[in-house]
Parts: C-alpha cells; sequence; structure tokens
C-alpha cells in the first residue's frame, strides 16, 4: 500500500471568472487551468456574487462591462461581505476614472485587455502569491 | 475662434443645394437624371483629402474662387463616368481633346451652380477662375489646398453625387482657405450657447485619431495581424445623410450605446471576409463549418469590445470623465439597416449630427475594419467646452499607478 503520509499536496488556487464573452472566457480558462482550479464561470454581475458566495474562490476574475449588473457593482458587493476576497479586474476599459471606481469597491488588481499570459499571470502573483 | 452648430448645418445646407444645383445643370445638358446622394463637412487632415476614392483613373475640373469665401474646389468622376456624360453630350466618337473639353464645360457650369447658391446666400460675389482640366490615380486627383501651411487639418465639403440608371458616380470637394472659412463662420454664428472652438474639435479629432490606433494595437495585439490605423476624421451631416456614411453591403460587428458626456453609439464594422478571417486569426485552432459560426460570432464580439474600450478610453482620459458603455450587441447586416436605427434615436434631438470615422487595414491578410461614433451633439459640445486642450496627449491611464 502506498503511504502518502508525508507527501505534501500543493492545492491549486480556486478561480471563479466573470465576464460575459464566451471567447474571453474560455481564453482565460486555457491560461489559467494548468495553475489553477476554474470552478465557477459566469456572465454577469448578480451571477457573479452568488457564485462566490457558493463557491468561495481563492481569487475571483472580474470583467467590468457585463450585462444586469457590472463588475464594479459586484465587486463592491463581494467585498463588502468579505473583506478578504481577492478580486482582480480583467476588462477592456482602460479609462482612468474607472480605474479609481474599482479601487473605491475593493478591487486588488487591474489587467486590460488584450492580455498575454504572462501579465495575467503576473497580476494573479501580485495578488495571491503563490 | 469658434464655429456655431447653426453655421455648420447652414454651410452644409448651402454644400448640399449647390451640389443639387450643380446636378440640375449636368442633367439638362445630358439628359442623365441624377441625385446629390450624400454631402458632408470633414475636419480631415491635409494629406488624407480624397483618402476614400478607390486606386482607379479619375479626371475632373478644379477652380480657385475668391471673395467673402475663398479657396479650391473640383470636381471629380472616374473615367468612364466622363466617358458616359461626354458621349452624352456628344454622341459618337470624340478625340480625346474634345472629351478634356466636354468635362471642362461640364465642370464649369455644375460649378458655377455650386458657387452661385454661396455667393447669394452672403449676399455677396464669388469670382472663380476659369477651369483647369485634371487627372490622376485615386485621391492624387485632389488638388493641394492653397496656403494655410499653419494648419495641418482642413474643413472640406464633399458631396457624392449618383446618376440614376446609370453605374456612375462623382464628387463635388470644396477646400476653403481655413482662414477664410474659420473667418465667415464666426461672422455668421448666431449663437454664443452652441458654438464649438475650432481648436477643440481639432484636439478632438487627434485623440480620435490616437483612439484608432489603439484599436489598431488591439487587433494586432489578440490576432496577430499587423494592423494599421489608415485615417480617421470628424464630419458633420443632416440626420437623415449619416446611415448613407456606410457601403450598402454586408457588414459584420458590434454597437454599444455609451454614456456620460457625450453619449452616443459607436460601431465596430468588418466586412464579412473581415470577420471570418480576424476571427480565425484569434482561435487557436481551426474553426469549424462554413461561414460565419457562433465562434466566429463570438470573436468578433469581443473584439469588438477591446476596440471600441480602445476607442474611447482616450475620450475619458483626457476629459478626466467615465465613459461607460453598454456590453457590445451583435449585428449583421446591411450598412444602412444598422445606422437607420441609430441615426433615428439620435436625431430625435437634432438635425444634423458629427460622425467620427475611423479605418484601419492591413496588407498581410483581406482585412479591413471601420469604426464610427455617433455622438449626441449638444453633449460633445459640453464635452468639448470642458476639453483641456494640454491635456489632449494623457490619452493613457497606468492602473499599476492607480494599484500600487
Amino acid at each position: 500500500m502506498w503511504k502518502f503520509a508525508n507527501l505534501r499536496v500543493r492545492q491549486m488556487p480556486e478561480v471563479l471568472i466573470a465576464d460575459d464573452s464566451e471567447f474571453m472566457r474560455n481564453l482565460l480558462r486555457e491560461i489559467l487551468e494548468e495553475d489553477h482550479q476554474i470552478v465557477d464561470e459566469v456572465e454577469n454581475g448578480v451571477e457573479a456574487v452568488e457564485a462566490y458566495k457558493d463557491k468561495e474562490p481563492d481569487l475571483v476574475m472580474m470583467d467590468i462591462v457585463m450585462p444586469i449588473r457590472d463588475g464594479i457593482e459586484a465587486t463592491d458587493e463581494i467585498k463588502s461581505s468579505d473583506p478578504s476576497a481577492n478580486v482582480i479586474m480583467c476588462t477592456s476599459v482602460g479609462q482612468e476614472e474607472k480605474m479609481k471606481e474599482a479601487v473605491k469597491a475593493g478591487a486588488d488588481g487591474y489587467i486590460t485587455k488584450p492580455f498575454q499570459k504572462p501579465s495575467v499571470m503576473e497580476a494573479i502573483e501580485d495578488v495571491v502569491p503563490s | 475662434m469658434k464655429v456655431d452648430i447653426q453655421s455648420l448645418g447652414t454651410f452644409n445646407q448651402l454644400a448640399h443645394e449647390g451640389a443639387q444645383q450643380a446636378t440640375a445643370s449636368m442633367a439638362q445638358m445630358t439628359g442623365i437624371d441624377a441625385v446629390v446622394d450624400v454631402t458632408k463637412i470633414t475636419l480631415v487632415d491635409r494629406a488624407d483629402v480624397g483618402d476614400e476614392l478607390a486606386d482607379q483613373d479619375f479626371v475632373g475640373v478644379q477652380f480657385d474662387f475668391e471673395g467673402e469665401l475663398s479657396g479650391r474646389t473640383a470636381l471629380v468622376m472616374d473615367r468612364s463616368c466622363s466617358e458616359t456624360l461626354t458621349d452624352a453630350l456628344l454622341p459618337g466618337d470624340s478625340t480625346q481633346d474634345m472629351a478634356e473639353s466636354g468635362v471642362k464645360e461640364i465642370g464649369n457650369i455644375m460649378m458655377s451652380g455650386f458657387i452661385d447658391g454661396w455667393a447669394d446666400y452672403l449676399e455677396t460675389t464669388i469670382d472663380h477662375s476659369p477651369p483647369t482640366y485634371i487627372e490622376g490615380v485615386g485621391q492624387d486627383i485632389i488638388p493641394p489646398s492653397r496656403g494655410d501651411e499653419g494648419t495641418d487639418q482642413l474643413f472640406v465639403f464633399k458631396s457624392q453625387i449618383e446618376y440614376i440608371e446609370e453605374s456612375v458616380e462623382f464628387y463635388i470637394y470644396m477646400l476653403p482657405d481655413y482662414d477664410s472659412l474659420t473667418d465667415l463662420m464666426t461672422t455668421h454664428a448666431d449663437t454664443e450657447d452652441d458654438a464649438i472652438p475650432i481648436d477643440k474639435l481639432q484636439v478632438f479629432n487627434r485623440m480620435s485619431q490616437q483612439g484608432t490606433r489603439k484599436a489598431a494595437e488591439n487587433v494586432s495585439m489578440m490576432t496577430g495581424i499587423d494592423t494599421e490605423a489608415e485615417v480617421s476624421q470628424i464630419s458633420f451631416a443632416r440626420i437623415e445623410d449619416v446611415p448613407k456614411q456606410l457601403e450598402n453591403s454586408r457588414y459584420v460587428g458590434t454597437v454599444v450605446e455609451f454614456t456620460g458626456v457625450p453619449s452616443g453609439f459607436l460601431l465596430v464594422l468588418f466586412d464579412e471576409t473581415s470577420a471570418k478571417n480576424v476571427a480565425e486569426a484569434m482561435m487557436p485552432v481551426e474553426m469549424d463549418g462554413d461561414g460565419l459560426t457562433d465562434q466566429h460570432t463570438a470573436a468578433i464580439e469581443e473584439l469588438g469590445n477591446i476596440m471600441t474600450s480602445g476607442f474611447v478610453d482616450g475620450w475619458a482620459n483626457v476629459l478626466r470623465t467615465s465613459v461607460d458603455h453598454t456590453p457590445p450587441r451583435l449585428v449583421h447586416d446591411m450598412g444602412q439597416a444598422i445606422l437607420d436605427p441609430l441615426a433615428a434615436q439620435v436625431g430625435q434631438h437634432q438635425e444634423h449630427a458629427f460622425i467620427v470615422d475611423s479605418r484601419m487595414r492591413t496588407d498581410d491578410v483581406e482585412f479591413e475594419a471601420e469604426i464610427h461614433a455617433l455622438p449626441n451633439e449638444q453633449e460633445l459640445r459640453e464635452a468639448l467646452d470642458a476639453l483641456m486642450v494640454e491635456r489632449a496627449e494623457e490619452t493613457d491611464a497606468n492602473p499599476d499607478e492607480i494599484f500600487q
């Protein structure tokens, strides 16, 4: 019988992806799934809040422009209920005022689309160090 | 120096009526019915005047005009169009000299009608030089504007005229001397309330050019296709002419409604072949199926979203505001059918509209994209009022500085 008692198993960080674009969700999943566990993918801010409460992931990759409720409002709600939540805004919006709104809502990081894997991994490392 | 919206509208109307007068003269001479398709005033880089002319042989006439309004004007048509017209005037074989003479005479009569309307409105006389025959390929046919070396952007009046039942069209370009036109606009400004400072309009044009470059960079980054911003310009046209900004062919792309100051609509459009090519360049694996699949349209939707942000973020950063927009709505239809409902919505509150037109292309793959913005006129005026010219270069924001 194999014994695992002394083997240290490193858990992969759990990530929730919130983006209304199926294309972008696929792209993020491809970038992340090697080192992260994708616990859920949702399409709007309301679903993001619900999924966060349900799955309590280590990290949320949050788009800003989404239907029903945008990513900044969803971030505000998640951070209000769980200040230790980690949220990275992952958006095409590159406006200074919007970045300030994201900071105010409690976002921990901000990456702008289009992005490549290194910049995504760097932003995650800043927020959730391995 | 300021221009008011009323003057821009009046001058656009004058140019339109002038073109109609010119077209009526033409129809009387040749018996060929024609209509003025669209007339608009465009603020454009000197080097981009006539950029919309395809790379084919054009002929035409040019004049200089002097008076309260001075400048240069040109009537251009493709060579086959000139042959149709001269044949209508002089049926049977005609020599090259005779054809040139015919074009000159047609041009002379048409352009006199065009200039006379301006003179009547201004209650003055505007003299023009004898016509000079011109020929060239594409935009090379357009004569250089006179003087004004101090300004790199020009106001150009352009009318597009189409013949009914004949596949020919021609264009009237009017290139007023910059100072002459702006003086005239200032003199004829009816109210200070709806005036736009010209320097700020030029800065806005530059911001749009920067936005187009940013959108092109985003395309390059997402697709690996080296994409260049080709031209970006601001036009002012009657609401009913707005849908005619697009070719009457099928487009695929996205529409977003943006809110804030200014509010309005922004369209990112591709022809069908370009849409397919660019979507496939975005995907790591080959797509299944012929034509545009759901995978293609999902990719186009996201690309449209990212290009939209690339385009409007600069406005927001320079204006120190945020410009929110709805999630992109996919459109796949004839160009005018896409623009019609948007123009109708904007037209509930205004008779004329500013339209920002940008194009990008690449030589490697068959690919062209267009961005069209249709801002609310009054809100654009408010935004320009608030614009600080010295912030014009500050189009980019750095999240690392804000998230320190």
